[in-house]
């Protein structure tokens, strides 16, 4: 079906204002005429019309959501529970682990990770950005399966795949195995801690800089070391964008230290991120310090959510539900007012919301990607704060069906 | 009462295994088990054969356990039932009770309907035990309490609860104990209290007369404590004092409580062996935006730590489930509660202490003779019901079928 009418959609029109208090938000019914992918219009009058039709039913139209930060090729969903193994030696203990677990999870690893994507095309998922481990121990093979994964699901998501040396680039060696990644499929350059993993900053990062320009591609850094130590290599990772020309291209995966840093450290350091658009991807740790995501947002930095983890041997939490998050991030920032919880669906959407700061309609317009979700809620700021469910998904104008057969547990 | 059925193949915790890295797993093996007049009177392996003619109910090997207990509601305050509202933002505490005091009386009409519907979620969740605040106030009177009894009562053969009184404007204005009175003759059963330093301007005062209202109605306290650090723990080891001197040991609770986990270790453990001796509770809602009260350290202390949701979705804050169980689940994510028995343990929160094994792996409930109160789920096991919180698939309460269906 390339041209279909989706009828019967709420969208958001407006604030209702008492005072300039922004007290709710207006909708109204609408019909969108969807063809080859795009919206091509967006009218009041039913439309009389042979062609096919999707009853909304009056569900509110959001644009579709984006997990930042996942790692499908490492999970135990789909599989059997299995709690974690308490922690001796803090991260050690982990990466050890994956030197026995990893073989053991290959020959189920794109069954798993297909599941984990049908748990996101469920919840509203049309992208996904994905750390794929490449070290010694996998090679490349939890990259092959991450790519077949992915390239089934291509016609109902769209994907970035970071070449992750979990173990440490220069720590286990994996230099010429991420650069054979970015030749296989991979993305984005990954890194993880250039200080307390690889033990060479600098080092670290004019290698990960190095194969990015090698292969015009960006990258994106899982950065957990704290205050000053994670403030450090952030101007650092700055400069290197700034040298390797990738301005817009990089991003800051947790950033911990961002949470550690206050008054005008922050500021400087939020003035040197904007100057070469990094971005920042966070999973609203709620054990720890969280990033400061309103105030980013502030400064103009982009924040977007992850959940880095389902179930796997790092945490047995994780949901796969952005909505549930955005309400997480949303109570833990106190954003309660209808105005700051409508703006809070733009963490999970890329920066898209129905209306701007005006209360004008800004989703969806006429030429836009029907990439979107029909949930059970009023309006966004409902969604966020009540958790609605998602009722039906579309991607560039397709419906998103579910493509499991049967539903049995993958065997680990 | 319902008549005897066998509720068959229930997945049942039987012990740990640990594997050879010493991991501990948990072992489940499915059951039939007979429930008469409320209680489950007796527990029989899957291969045991019913006799035809008897009733079965299919449990579809689902995971049992404990139903919960949701231990700090305020039923009267919530949105539920009417169009979505937000919150207005307030500066302050005391503009946030004055947007209340304006917001009651509109409110009032609805009480029994808004309660129904907060209780309609609490129970499709698990629990089958609601402690509700109601507010007590000049500008309420007992209206709230009124229209919560009412919609508790309809509700009383799928749940039990507890009222308290709740003086959520302050306790020592003009005439509010006269209403608190008035109020426990009319269906409240225990003594509330709120922040006797932040709003009753008189820490010594308000928790005399709360205890008054106490001894005056035989009745347990459980006070809101919002007012943080040193005045906040002050005002528990007041509290301490004067429940030992009354001999309420057992009776009474603290709310919230985020001062005990804003002073010094030492302190804590003072105040923890203390609580404990005194029977006392402290009820938690697992805030992420506030300190936590040092709820590992009041476990092993003694110290029965419960957990609510807190009134929610409300004039308060627009966000929350109520979901015990995801409570548990935000607390293991805190406390990094990630092993099999870590987890599993934690549960005993949201169940207000039976757990299906002890932390040695013997089988602790059900037990021939324990009340037929369970949540089914699609679980394997307890560690996984915290870690990945499963929708609750039938909830039953002394034998009935309460929510859900089988």
């Amino acid at each position: 079906m390339t041209t279909f009418w989706l009828v019967n959609v709420r969208l958001e029109k407006g604030f209702k204002y008492d005072n300039h208090r922004i007290t709710g938000t207006e909708t109204e019914i609408c019909h969108l005429k969807v063809e080859d992918g795009k919206i091509v219009e967006i009218t009041n009058v039913y439309p009389n019309t042979e062609e096919g039709q999707v009853d909304a039913c009056h569900q509110l139209l959001l644009p579709s959501l984006r997990d930042m930060h996942i790692h499908i090729d490492k999970t135990y969903y789909g599989g059997p529970w299995k709690a974690c193994t308490p922690l001796t030696k803090g991260i050690f203990t982990r990466l050890e682990e994956e030197k026995e677990l990893l073989p053991k999870l290959l020959p189920t690893a794109q069954e798993r990770a297909e599941k984990m994507i049908e748990l996101y095309l469920k919840n509203g998922h049309t992208h996904i950005r994905t750390h794929c481990n490449v070290d010694p121990v996998i090679g490349l093979k939890n990259l092959e399966a991450t790519v077949n994964a992915l390239k089934k699901y291509e016609d109902v998501l769209s994907y970035e795949i970071v070449a992750f040396p979990q173990h440490g680039l220069l720590k286990s060696d994996s230099v010429q195995l991420i650069r054979e990644a970015m030749k296989n499929g991979a993305t984005l350059v990954g890194g993880v801690d250039p200080a307390t993993v690889d033990r060479n900053i600098e080092k670290s990062l004019y290698t990960i800089f190095e194969i990015a320009v090698e292969n015009n591609k960006g990258v994106d850094l899982h950065l957990h070391d704290p205050n000053t130590l994670g403030a450090y290599t952030f101007e650092r990772m700055a400069q290197y964008t700034k040298e390797a020309g990738l301005k817009g291209r990089a991003t800051i995966s947790h950033g911990i230290a961002l949470g550690d840093i206050q008054g005008e450290a922050l500021i400087e350091m939020a003035a040197i991120l904007k100057e070469q658009e990094i971005d920042v991807t966070t999973t609203v740790p709620i054990n720890r310090a969280t990033i400061p995501i309103p105030t980013l947002d502030k400064y103009d930095i982009k924040v977007s959510v992850g959940h880095d983890s389902i179930t796997d041997h790092w945490s047995p939490f994780g949901t796969g539900n952005t909505i549930q998050k955005l309400g997480i991030l949303a109570e833990r920032f106190r954003l309660s007012d209808e105005n700051s919880l409508s703006t809070t669906l733009k963490y999970g959407t890329g920066g898209v919301t129905p209306l701007n700061e005006k209360g004008e309609r800004v989703w969806p317009k006429v030429g836009d990607d029907a990439s979107m979700m029909l949930v059970n809620a009023s309006c966004s700021a409902e969604a966020v704060a009540r958790r609605a469910s998602v009722e039906s998904v579309f991607f560039k104008g397709k419906k998103v069906e579910s493509k499991l057969i049967e539903s049995n547990s993958v065997q680990v | 009462m319902t008549t005897p059925y066998w509720l068959t193949n229930v997945r049942l915790e039987t012990g740990y295994i640990q594997d050879e890295k010493g991991a501990f797993e948990t072992k489940t093996e499915l059951f039939h088990l007979k429930i008469e007049d409320g209680r489950i009177v007796e527990k029989q392996s899957n291969s045991f054969t019913i006799q035809t003619g008897e009733n079965t109910k299919d449990g579809k090997g689902l995971l049992a356990l404990p139903t919960f207990k949701e231990m700090h509601n305020h039923l009267d305050k919530t949105y539920l039932s009417l169009d979505w509202k937000a919150p207005i933002p307030a500066k302050n505490l005391e503009e946030r009770l004055r947007l209340e005091a304006m917001e009651l009386r509109e409110l009032a009409s609805t009480t029994k309907q808004r309660a129904s519907a907060m209780i309609d979620l609490l129970l499709s969740h698990g629990s089958t035990h609601i402690r509700s605040h109601v507010n007590i106030d000049p500008y309420i009177g007992l209206r709230n309490l009124e229209g919560v009894k009412a919609a508790l009562e309809d509700y009383s053969d799928k749940l039990t609860y507890e009222i308290v009184a709740f003086p959520q404007h302050g306790l020592l204005r003009e005439n509010v104990i006269p209403l608190m009175k008035e109020a426990m003759r009319s269906g409240a059963n225990l003594v509330g209290g709120l922040d006797p330093a932040g709003i009753d301007r008189n820490i010594e005062k308000s928790l005399y007369e709360v205890m008054n209202l106490a001894t005056e109605f035989d009745a347990d306290i459980d006070i809101h404590l919002h007012d943080n650090g040193h005045v906040g723990f002050y005002t528990v080891d007041k509290f301490v004092e004067m429940v030992e001197e009354a001999k309420w040991q057992n009776r009474a609770a603290v709310s919230h409580a985020f001062s005990l986990g804003e002073v010094p270790v030492p302190q804590q453990e003072e105040i923890a062996d203390k609580l404990s001796k005194a029977g006392m509770s402290i009820m938690s809602t697992i805030p992420i935006t506030r300190t936590l009260p040092p709820i590992d350290l009041l476990d092993q202390k003694g110290v029965n730590v419960y957990l609510g949701c807190d009134g929610f979705y409300d004039s308060w804050g627009p966000y929350g489930t109520g979901d015990v169980l995801e409570k548990v689940t935000r607390y293991g994510e805190l406390y990094r509660r990630s092993d099999e028995r870590s987890l599993a343990q934690s549960l005993k929160f949201a169940t207000g202490g039976p757990t299906p094994l002890t932390n040695e792996g013997e089988v602790a409930w059900p037990l021939e003779g324990d009340a037929a109160s369970l949540v089914l789920v699609n679980a394997t096991c307890s560690a996984e019901a915290v870690a990945r919180t499963p929708k609750r698939e039938a909830v039953i309460f002394k034998g009935k079928v309460v929510s859900g269906q089988l």
